[in-house]
């Protein structure tokens, strides 16, 4: 084998024509896509339970909430389908349905929502790593909702500490109601 | 197929057991693996490779189970499949993922003007 740049084009890059997604963007990509439907599970999960113990706000909150990761991993999916990459729908591993409070389904919440950010990070840097500035500039919106979705589950768990514990009807409808307004971004 | 290689075919990459080849014409990438011959697109020889690489060889070498003997690996968009034995895995990992890094290789250069060349 030898280098040599006279004789530019003698092979094909056949991958690039393909896509304009490499392998290793692809491959975590499609992790993300299940961690974001492993999430819409979960929080479908946290909307059941939330329902049959009588908070019903809150349960109306983790219904949109499973619906939101459902619609991020689809953007995904698209996009991978859209660059000629190909999208996999994953695998769905068997959920919790059972919680000890509604303070341990938020913190739940957070705590699922802190890995996605950690995960969204992560594949940035594989982007970069790569020169994928595309698939950047695509997770730029990710960051940017990975920081509402934290603040939201942050401040509901605040509330469960400042609400007392005899006005849980109150409490229930407060945490269905946090919303981020104060999106440095927009 | 080894002693009458097509002119379009560009070998990648070479070991004693297998080769893979790159036809520009027909966009194909062709692994001869033993007596076998086959054409893959792009997509397909990554989703093989990948195939390949997930084989829990370490349960295939403790098992003493007769299925773990061998894995059936079912080549995408066709109807045969490859049926392997632990060291034939072994021999096919060594050649695809030769296979991938010089086509990263290959692309690498191509990102900066250069090219590989025989």
């Amino acid at each position: 084998m030898n280098f040599s740049p006279d004789t530019v084009n003698s092979m094909k890059d056949l991958a690039r024509l393909r896509t304009s997604v490499k392998e290793s963007v692809e491959l975590a990509l499609n992790q993300q896509i299940q961690m974001e439907m492993v999430s819409s599970s979960k929080y479908l999960a946290m909307a059941g339970w939330c329902d049959r113990n009588g908070f019903d706000h809150s349960a109306g909150f983790f219904y949109k909430q499973s619906e939101e990761e459902r619609k991020h991993a689809m953007k995904f999916f698209h996009y991978l389908c859209d660059q000629g990459a190909t999208a996999y729908s994953p695998e769905i591993p068997a959920i919790g349905q059972e919680f000890d409070s509604l303070r341990s389904v938020f913190e739940g919440a957070l705590e699922q929502e802190i890995s996605v950010t950690d995960s969204i990070n992560r594949i940035i840097s594989i982007c970069r790593r790569e020169n994928d500035y595309a698939t950047e500039e695509l997770l730029k919106w990710y960051v940017r909702e990975q920081m509402e979705e934290e603040y939201i589950a942050r401040r509901c768990l605040e509330l469960i500490d400042q609400i007392p514990a005899d006005q849980v009807y109150y409490l229930d409808k407060k945490l269905a109601s946090v919303t981020y307004d104060g999106n440095v971004f927009e | 197929m080894t002693g009458n290689v097509p002119v379009t075919y560009q070998e990648v990459f070479r070991t004693e057991r297998g080769v893979v080849y790159q036809c520009d014409v027909s966009n194909r990438l062709i692994l001869e693996f033993w007596d076998t011959h086959t054409q893959f697109s792009a997509r397909d020889f990554a989703q093989f490779r990948r195939m390949v690489e997930t084989v829990d060889i370490r349960q295939m070498a403790l098992s003493t189970d007769a299925a773990d003997d061998v894995e059936i690996l079912a080549l995408p968009r066709s109807e045969r499949c490859y049926v392997l034995t632990l060291c034939e895995i072994v021999h096919l990992r060594e050649l695809l993922n030769g296979a991938k890094l010089m086509l990263e290789l290959n692309a690498m250069l191509r990102e900066c003007g250069c090219s590989l060349t025989e």
